[in-house]
């Protein structure tokens, strides 16, 4: 009986504090849902609140939903979409692709090119960003999808070291005795590491998501025309410090901005709910 | 739908027939060749979509130009313009800031329009020459400016009222203005009644030096204009007194007034009586609060210098590398004088250049009160103004940010005024010498 | 065995080749346009004067001599980012292992704390977070009315004090531990099964177990994320920009922060390059070196290192 009972106590003081702290994690993303319903002339007039004194849903959306300069924000979703599912699961595969080939392929100069993957996250984009235009506006990529994903689509090197990292913690023995069942080096691959390092595929998926829906700096560089923006651009193109901001309408589309990574986010970590992992190596 | 009849009228104004009217208009490019004219701005949601209104209307009129756009947030706008001119594809037509103009120019990134305004495409005969030559820089005509600016104070009459204060005129000195603070803070219990951050960048310094018949820049912007730094620690000292009076917001309370935005701050509100800002300010915050007032800033108590200047609000810029400069000017040249353009604009940009379209709008009574002061003050202010200044030198806002920073350090009591004003020298001139 | 091992170590099989650089190829093509082309210019811009509007002129190391001899923004730039990152990456990796092996165990409700914790990273840099975290820690925020309660009356807020602001940053930092905890997270998952089974059959204490297996399964991910935050933290930009712009007095002034408004506000290209490849050979150091501590600390079941 005791020992249930704390175990109940316990149980009841993990919830309590997991609430507590996941209140202070999301009131920022509360805050934002409560601007969005607030009218524009009392935005700022009762921050902290969370109630509305003036609720203004319907004129918020709607204006927000109309777009800049002609282009729906539907069309900005679209747009996210698609570069975002595109360079997602381009970026996971390729970097996949190069984290096994590092990993557990012995092949001439793949300690060097090891460190180059390491050397590419050390580098800030800010001084990157003008060479990149210059080399793809010769190959005339400059305002087109393409140069949203390229960026992404070759794989990136967080996802080829966190892979790495993931692949270094299965035995090589398991390889081994694939070859000799005679599976090549992409049955390998395919057959036995990725059914393992699935939680390293997941994890770098709601990554890549994230990050490429995010986008901001290489793309406000890249694109030029309104209907073809994502929707960081389109978002940034609501405001200017010196004149009249509609931030009702701002804070209304960065809620449904937001939606889509959540949703991706509750989907795929599913994949790392079940607890304990129970199928793990069966070797 | 909206902008289909705009281009009705637009035709009648023309008076000739839609497929005509374009050759009738112009002579020069009408039966051109196709052309397509890249043009960027920055701007928030209204500003985009009156101006692809204005784009296609021009298209409309002119069917062998179409343009691309690029509106763009201001956050951003300045680090896409250089990447793009930086190999080679600025934009035809850029709106431009005064800031970074100079910089542009010194460059040869941005073409020479004084051609264009010889040749009559780009008539300048209602601009002054005083705001028209902001945007000449070594000889070159930079820029065409399309608004004016003015410093202004912005004021809550409610709140002088409430402390039996009188509304402030233009021949009000710091004296008046210390004084009426110290008055709204005791009568009317109001704390931090100017909520001013005099270090916000240094165009209110300034004033402060040209009021006192000194120049900030020295002709050649290789050093400071001014001799004496006497004249800089005395601003400083005055705001950091005002500060520790409790009648201007310090530093940190700044920070938290700022993330208001402008139409929640504690002027609008009623929790301030002042606030510098420029002369479209009642026009901005009258959407929260249409009883605001604009007025010259405060004269200086010593001096009869005139401190105000007519400071250019945004310019359109032609890219040295544009191949259709002349239709770019001819664009520019509607943007600033046809009416129906600045029908659709109504002044969002700023106070208008052209004196025809100022008369036209407030004749048109399409126009809010605020917008009427705004155009008005103006008019006025011109009796103030004195010299307008050559163009801002090349790193001004590296300067803008030395001057915060020794600024700051004296509000935090890091500094006293006289070190401040001596860092201030000393760090501008090795600027200035290094990048002018 | 091993003779045979020692083989493949020595040679390479020209079948392994072909299949490396195949697997490879993809990030190999983007490495070369998208990434090395633009580096090697910006080195080549580095030693040049390139304010983005003239043509790059050689300067051989003006900029670099500059930096380090008249630059005194540079240097506190410099100290501000050391201490974010000393501060900040342990706190931040501390608190991402323990509420990543809380939310490990079997409770309700954990698909939904999970989201929670994660959703300050995936609003990390939105305005709306700027604006919050200035109610909090700004003048007049909630701390400051906190502290009113308690009889503690303060000049300046947490945010405005030149001070404690780039505190405020670190525990925005911390705040956003989701992505590291995402990672233990996924690491945990991989603990095979039948590892804590045998434990539990011999009768270890869950303390034993957490220190004798947990944490030595954990270290290749530990060590990930080592060099992950010492490496974001070194360049962390976003921050400080939305928050205090690098203010107040160049308190929150990160390094890349301060590089790139060299580069597009002051227009000094050259310089900020320049900039840029110092902070590529700081992080290189401490990269390194934490590769070479790998072996000490770092377990792999593939037995290498």
């Amino acid at each position: 009986m005791g020992i249930k009972k704390e175990k109940r106590l316990r149980s009841i003081l993990f919830h309590v504090g997991a609430c507590i702290l996941g209140f202070i994690m999301i009131y920022p993303l509360l805050w934002l849902v409560a601007s969005s319903f607030k009218s524009n002339e009392t935005m700022f007039t009762n921050t902290y609140s969370l109630i509305p004194t003036e609720w203004d849903i319907i004129e918020n959306y709607s204006s927000g939903l109309k777009g800049v300069g002609g282009v729906t924000f539907l069309t900005f979703f679209l747009n996210s979409l698609i570069v975002t599912f595109v360079g997602t699961v381009t970026c996971v595969m390729s970097s996949l692709f190069a984290a096994y080939a590092l990993s557990r392929i012995r092949f001439r100069f793949s300690g060097f090119w090891f460190g180059c993957v390491m050397v590419t996250m050390m580098i800030p984009p800010q001084v990157m960003v003008v060479p990149q235009y210059i080399i793809l506006k010769k190959m005339k990529l400059i305002d087109t999808v393409a140069s949203l994903v390229l960026p992404w689509g070759f794989g990136t090197a967080f996802f080829i070291f966190l892979m790495i990292q993931f692949f270094k913690g299965i035995p090589k023995e398991l390889d081994e005795a694939a070859q000799i069942d005679g599976c090549g080096k992409i049955g390998i691959l395919f057959r036995i590491l990725v059914p393992i390092v699935k939680p390293a595929i997941v994890t770098s998926s709601i990554f890549a998501f994230y990050w490429i829906w995010q986008d901001f700096f290489q793309p406000l560089i890249f694109m030029n025309t309104t209907s073809k923006f994502t929707i960081p651009l389109a978002l940034n193109m609501y405001l200017d410090p010196n004149s009249y901001n509609n931030y009702g309408g701002l804070f209304a589309m960065s809620v449904i901005s937001l939606l889509p990574v959540i949703i991706f986010f509750i989907i795929f970590q599913k994949q790392l709910v079940e607890g304990i992992a129970t199928e793990g190596l069966k070797g | 739908m909206a902008f289909s009849t705009v281009g009705c009228d637009s035709a009648n104004a023309e008076s000739s027939s839609e497929s005509g009217s374009a050759s009738l208009a112009d002579s020069s490019s009408g039966d051109g060749e196709p052309v397509t004219l890249k043009i960027t701005w920055w701007g928030s949601q209204s500003r985009h979509d009156y101006t692809q209104k204005l784009l296609d209307l021009y298209t409309e009129t002119h069917p062998n130009i179409k343009f691309e756009a690029s509106p763009a947030g201001w956050d951003g706008y300045f680090d896409k313009l250089s990447t793009q001119t930086a190999s080679g594809s600025m934009p035809d037509i850029v709106q431009m800031d005064y800031l970074y103009i100079t910089t542009y120019a010194q460059n040869n990134s941005i073409a020479d329009l004084k051609p264009f305004i010889n040749d009559g495409t780009l008539d300048v005969s209602s601009v002054g020459a005083n705001i028209l030559n902001t945007g000449e820089i070594n000889g070159k005509m930079a820029g065409m400016v399309l608004t004016t600016s003015l410093l202004a104070f912005g004021y809550n009459p409610d709140v002088l009222t409430k402390a039996g204060v009188n509304m402030p005129t233009s021949e009000w000195t710091w004296d008046d203005y210390i004084s009426m603070n110290k008055t709204i803070k005791e009568k009317a219990g109001i704390a931090d009644s100017a909520s001013i951050d005099p270090l916000y960048d240094t165009n209110l310094f300034n004033y402060w030096v040209r009021q006192h018949g000194e120049k900030l820049f020295s002709d050649d912007n290789k050093s400071l204009g001014y001799q004496d730094d006497k004249l800089c620690a005395d601003y400083l000292k005055m705001w950091k007194d005002l500060m520790d009076t409790d009648i201007v917001p310090n530093p940190d309370e700044f920070a938290q007034i700022q993330t208001l935005g402008l139409e929640a701050g504690p002027v609008v509100t009623g929790d301030a009586a002042f606030v510098q800002n420029w002369n479209n300010y009642a026009t901005l915050v009258a959407k929260s609060n249409d009883k605001i007032k604009i007025v010259t800033p405060p004269m200086a108590t010593d001096s009869d210098a005139k401190g105000l200047w007519l400071k250019p609000g945004m310019f359109f810029s032609v890219a040295e590398t544009s191949e259709h400069k002349k239709e770019a000017a001819e664009f520019i040249n509607w943007f600033v004088n046809s009416e129906e353009a600045n029908d659709i604009i109504m002044a969002e940009r700023g106070t208008p250049v052209s004196s025809k379209i100022r008369e036209h709008m407030v004749s048109s009574g399409k126009m809010t009160q605020q917008q009427k002061d705004m155009f008005q003050y103006v008019n006025e202010a011109a009796k103030l103004c004195g010299e307008t200044p050559p163009p801002d030198p090349i790193g001004m806002s590296e300067v803008n940010k030395v001057f915060k920073d020794v600024g700051s350090s004296v509000f935090y009591g890091q500094a006293t005024p006289e070190e401040a004003a001596a860092s201030f020298r000393e760090q501008t001139n090795a600027m200035l010498a290094r990048s002018n | 065995m091993k003779g045979h091992k020692n083989l493949i170590g020595k040679l390479y099989k020209p079948r392994d080749n072909v299949v490396g650089y195949l697997m490879l190829a993809p990030w190999l093509i983007g490495f070369l346009f998208m990434w090395l082309a633009p580096a090697v210019t910006s080195m080549y811009y580095s030693f040049t004067d390139f304010n983005l509007l003239n043509t790059p002129k050689l300067i051989g190391f003006d900029n670099y001599i500059r930096i380090f001899t008249t630059d005194k923004t540079f240097i506190q730039a410099l100290k501000v980012t050391f201490i974010y990152v000393l501060v900040l990456v342990p706190l931040r990796l501390a608190f991402a292992l323990f509420i990543a092996v809380l939310l490990n165990k079997k409770h309700r409700c954990l698909g939904l704390y999970r989201t929670f914790y994660y959703i300050p990273s995936i609003i990390g840099g939105s305005i709306a977070v700027s604006v919050v975290w200035k109610q909090i820690f700004g003048n007049k925020g909630v701390i400051m009315s906190l502290l009113e309660v308690f009889g503690i009356h303060q000049q300046t807020s947490l945010l405005g004090n030149p001070k404690t602001a780039l505190s405020v940053i670190i525990i925005m930092g911390i705040w956003q531990f989701g992505s590291s905890m995402l990672i233990f997270l996924s690491a945990l998952k991989q603990i095979p099964g039948s590892l804590y089974e045998s434990a539990m059959v011999d009768g270890a204490k869950p303390a034993k177990i957490f220190f004798r297996i947990t944490m030595p399964m954990l270290t290749p991910m530990i060590f990930f994320n080592l060099i992950l935050q010492i490496i974001n933290g070194f360049r962390v930009f976003t921050e400080s920009y939305i928050i205090t712009n690098g203010g107040p007095l160049d308190s929150t002034l990160s390094y890349v922060l301060y590089l790139y408004r060299r580069a597009f506000t002051y227009f000094d290209m050259g310089y900020s390059c320049a900039m840029a490849w110092i902070l590529v050979a700081i992080i290189a150091v401490f990269t390194v070196i934490l590769f070479k501590t790998q072996k000490s600390w770092v377990y792999y079941e593939s037995g290498e290192n």
